[in-house]
Order: C-alpha cells, then sequence, then structure tokens
C-alpha cells in the first residue's frame, strides 16, 4: 500500500468532514500494520491543519469546523486502543479540564473548543457551562490535568476568568497548570492581564496553541 | 391613526435604544443571574432603563425579553415562566412609552444549535419562538425585533413564529468581517441572509453586534445592494476590553462611535440604534444628528 495515497485520503475526510471515511481508513491504516501514532501526525493532522486555514481564510465556518472536529473523533476512536497498546497517549497530547466559567452559561464556543482538542489528542474533561471557579481546580487535581481552560462570553463573566487564576495562585497551585482563556470579550492583552498562560482566538488556534505549550513545556521553558 | 413605525421609517431616519443588559447590569444585575427574570423581581429598574432611552431621543425601546425564548430560559432554570416573563416585559416597556413612540419586542438566539450540529429541530425552535412572540405581542408591543442570529436556519424558525402574531417583523442577523466579505458564524452570507428574510416576510432587515459603527458602514453598503426592505443598523460601540480598575469598557468612545453613524444614514440605513457599549448617552448624540428627532421636538 502507498502511505502517501492513504495519508492524503485520510486529510481529505479531515477536510470534507466526513466522519465515516475518516474512520474507515484508521481501520485500513491499523489492518496494515502502520503505527497509530505515526497515522495520527501524517494523515489526520495535516487535514486539521488545513481546515485550520480554511477557518482563518474565511472559506469554512462553525457547521465545516464542527465536522471535521467529528470525523477526526471518529478516526481517534478507531485508532486510541492502539495508541495506548503501544505505550503511549497521542504523541501532542496532555490531559485537559474545560468550562464555562462561572456565571456564564453560553457553552458553544466551549463545546467546539473541547471537540477540536479531542480530535487533537487531548484527553479532555468537559464540565459543561457555569462551572464554579473552585470545580475547574478540584477536576484538574482529581484528574491530573495539564491544562485548565475556561471560556467567558461575556465582559461581565470574562472577571472570573482572572479570579480563577488568582484562586490557584491561593492554593498554591498556579505553577502546576497551564491556564487559557477564550471567549469572544477575551483577547491575548486579557489573558496577560488575568495571568493566563495563554490565549486562543478559535478552536483551530486553541489546538496549535496547546500543542506549543506541551512541547515547550516539555523542553523545559515554561511561559 | 397615528403612524407604524414602518411609516416612521420611511418618512426620516428612525432612533432605536442601545444597550440594555449593561445598563441593568449597571443597575446591580449580577453575574450569572437571568436578565428576564428582573421584569418581575426588579421591574421599577427595567422601567428605568426603557424611560431613560426614551428621554435620550429613541423613538422606540426593545422589551427585556432577549433571551426569553423557553429554550434560553432552561439554562436558568425559567422555561416554565417564559411566557409571564415576556408579557412582563412588554407591559413594563409599553407603559414607560411616551405617546408618539413605540415598544420592540425583542427575541434573540436560543443559545442551541439546530441539528446536524445542535440537538434541536426546526419545529422546535419555532414553537419556542411562536410561544415568546404571542406573549410579547399579548403585552402590546408594535412589533417584534428578532435580534444577534448568527444563523440564517434559526432566524427563520424565529420568523416564522414571530409571524403567526399579525406584528411587523423585523430581523438584525450578527456578520463578521472575513477576508472575502461578511459572514455569520454559520457562514451565511449577507445577501442569502436578506433575500431568504425578505422572502419568508420580514418587515425590514439589518445587522446588529459584532461591528463596530466605522466597520458597520461598510456592512450597510453591502446590505444595501440586496435588500429594498428598511435596513437596520445597530452597532457595537467596538469591543470590549478590561480596564485597569476591572471594569469592562469598549474600544470605541462615544465621540468615535457617533462620527461614523451619518455614514450610515447616507449609506441607507433606515433604522438605527446602539448595540453593547453603548448607552443612553450615545442615542442622545444619535438623536442630535437625525433631523425631526424626538429631540427636536
Amino acid at each position: 500500500m502507498n502511505n502517501g495515497g492513504l495519508y492524503a485520503g485520510m486529510s481529505k475526510a479531515i477536510v470534507d468532514g466526513d466522519g465515516v471515511r475518516a474512520g474507515r481508513l484508521a481501520g485500513e491504516a491499523l489492518g496494515a500494520g502502520l503505527d497509530p501514532s505515526e497515522v495520527i501526525e501524517m494523515g489526520y493532522v495535516p487535514g486539521l491543519r488545513r481546515v485550520g486555514e480554511l477557518w482563518e481564510a474565511g472559506e469554512y465556518f462553525l457547521p465545516e469546523l464542527i465536522a471535521s472536529a467529528e470525523a477526526m473523533k471518529a478516526a481517534m476512536a478507531v485508532l486510541e486502543p492502539g495508541l495506548r497498546h503501544s505505550g503511549g497517549r497521542a504523541a501532542t497530547g496532555g490531559k485537559v479540564v474545560i468550562g464555562t466559567i462561572e456565571g456564564d452559561i453560553h457553552d458553544i464556543g466551549k463545546n467546539l473548543v473541547a471537540a477540536m482538542l479531542q480530535a487533537g489528542g487531548f484527553e479532555v474533561f468537559d464540565l459543561g457551562a457555569d462551572v464554579k471557579l473552585g470545580s475547574f481546580i478540584d477536576k484538574a487535581e482529581a484528574v491530573g490535568a495539564d491544562f485548565i481552560c475556561a471560556s467567558a462570553l461575556l465582559t461581565t463573566t470574562m472577571a472570573n476568568q482572572k479570579r480563577l487564576v488568582a484562586l490557584l495562585r491561593e492554593r498554591k497551585l498556579r505553577d502546576k497548570y497551564m491556564v487559557i482563556v477564550g471567549g469572544a470579550p477575551a483577547s491575548r492583552k486579557w489573558a496577560e492581564e488575568a495571568g493566563a498562560d495563554g490565549y486562543a482566538e478559535n478552536a483551530v488556534a486553541a489546538v496549535k496553541l496547546a500543542k506549543d505549550m506541551v512541547s515547550r513545556r516539555a523542553l523545559g521553558e515554561r511561559r | 391613526m397615528s403612524p407604524t413605525l414602518l411609516d416612521l421609517a420611511r418618512q426620516r431616519t428612525v432612533l432605536l435604544d442601545g444597550g440594555l443588559g449593561t445598563e441593568l447590569m449597571a443597575r446591580g444585575l449580577s453575574l450569572g443571574e437571568c436578565p428576564e427574570a428582573w421584569n418581575v423581581l426588579r421591574p421599577g429598574d427595567v422601567a428605568a432603563v426603557h424611560r431613560a432611552y426614551f428621554q435620550a431621543g429613541a423613538d422606540a425601546v426593545s422589551t427585556n425579553s432577549f433571551g426569553g425564548s423557553r429554550i434560553k430560559l432552561a439554562g436558568h432554570g425559567l422555561e416554565a415562566r417564559a411566557a409571564e416573563l415576556n408579557l412582563a416585559a412588554a407591559r413594563l416597556a409599553r407603559e414607560t412609552a411616551p405617546p408618539g413612540t413605540y415598544v420592540a419586542g425583542s427575541m434573540g438566539p436560543t443559545g442551541k444549535f439546530l441539528k446536524p450540529q445542535g440537538a434541536f429541530t426546526e419545529a422546535e425552535f419555532e414553537s419556542a419562538f411562536a410561544a415568546q412572540a404571542a406573549a410579547l405581542a399579548e403585552g402590546g408591543v408594535d412589533v417584534l425585533i428578532i435580534e444577534t442570529q448568527y444563523d440564517l436556519r434559526e432566524a427563520l424558525c424565529a420568523l416564522r413564529g414571530a409571524r403567526l402574531t399579525s406584528l411587523p417583523v423585523f430581523v438584525t442577523m450578527t456578520f463578521n468581517a472575513v477576508p472575502r466579505g461578511h459572514f455569520t458564524l454559520m457562514g451565511d452570507s449577507v445577501a442569502r441572509c436578506l433575500k431568504e428574510l425578505e422572502k419568508a416576510g420580514a418587515s425590514a432587515v439589518g445587522a446588529n453586534c459584532s461591528l463596530d459603527s466605522e466597520r458597520m458602514v461598510g456592512l450597510v453598503a453591502a446590505m444595501r445592494r440586496e435588500t429594498s426592505l428598511p435596513l437596520i443598523a445597530q452597532a457595537n460601540a467596538g469591543q470590549p476590553v478590561v480596564g485597569e480598575d476591572g471594569r469592562v469598557v469598549y474600544t470605541q468612545s462615544l465621540e468615535d462611535y457617533i462620527r461614523f453613524v451619518p455614514g450610515l444614514i447616507q449609506g441607507g440605513a433606515a433604522i438605527v440604534g446602539g448595540c453593547c457599549g453603548t448607552s443612553p448617552a450615545f442615542i442622545k448624540a444619535m438623536a442630535e444628528l437625525i433631523p425631526g428627532s424626538r429631540s427636536e421636538t
């Protein structure tokens, strides 16, 4: 089998948002004895990257993004058991605790980020909307998370993102987690002001950011 | 018989109100609290905001029912009180409206997605919006305004539900600027939105939220080419940022916002008003730019 052709097909399945095809190709790859992490990196991740470009260019919108995330999830569902079997999780992965911040019930953007992170190989613990500040931290402690991601859609609730960071400091846990903030009113400047480690403009950027942060941390240069 | 709001829009530029949620916050609405609940818990405060907008020169105010569909209210566990809260919203605005002014029944998005992205069917959306529209109509609103819609399919569900009343229905979509034009979050183009809304019986169409008043001028020009209906433009006062003291401020000052209002009107907006970050002070300044507005009477 020509792996190049297979990988291109996987990428296209993600770009087309075709979960059935993405899953079937993942099965074929396993059947051919290919390494699941290589299949993800060479086949599916380029597709996700292309989806990100199309989104940035204003060619793709939310429905396409959701379909691509679903297709990626379908592929991951097939590949994941193999990843565990080979003794590791996805090369880029980490554990993410995510939720919409206390006082805010808007969860569309947060759901999308959660789906894309999951599609991108992260283990995601989604706490839903209107999540108490303490619950983010309790969950992160319980599962041994790498990231805490907090979304706020309202200018009035974004202040709670800052309070979340303050609470982490208060509990002497600030350096244990990488904190990412997002949501319509958030910005890079706000992330800095809130004392977060990162800010992502959209779901695609969030995955890229999280991966960059993981590799930077692996290199020991935090923040 | 006094002219309808649409009649007025044919005679001169009509002025709507500005931000409501932010004004309620200033009066103590707290984080996570349901704004629509204030129609029964703090009616005096809601009425005070309406009154401030009328005093500033608004021809019409929007009722405090933006999140009043039962699907949205379910997020606060208040879905069973949808009819009561919308009826109260309409009555409150009606009671504060001076003679010669109007009340628009506000209908915002459900916050949920239709299938396949979400769990809801079009029939479920339509029925929730129809119930909201009926309660607002019973409370005496003059028109219904379906606002801040980011999904044309949802806007059409709301429009169908709203048209079960005999009231005129206005619809504003929220568009983002992307490299190849203006699109909703779901990817609906300006042309497609305006054509379909017109076909489905909207009395006036337009845009609100997201864009500041400068960028709204460009969007008005794009919309003007696509419809012959009266156009509505309600821009944000820029983007929200958090100031030094932790308070939220918007990037566009009153002065900067107002600078582009004549451009909106000359570009063809027949009905203007504010959105996030605008206050009665913004509406007062806009009224001064509109010949024949209530500020001149």
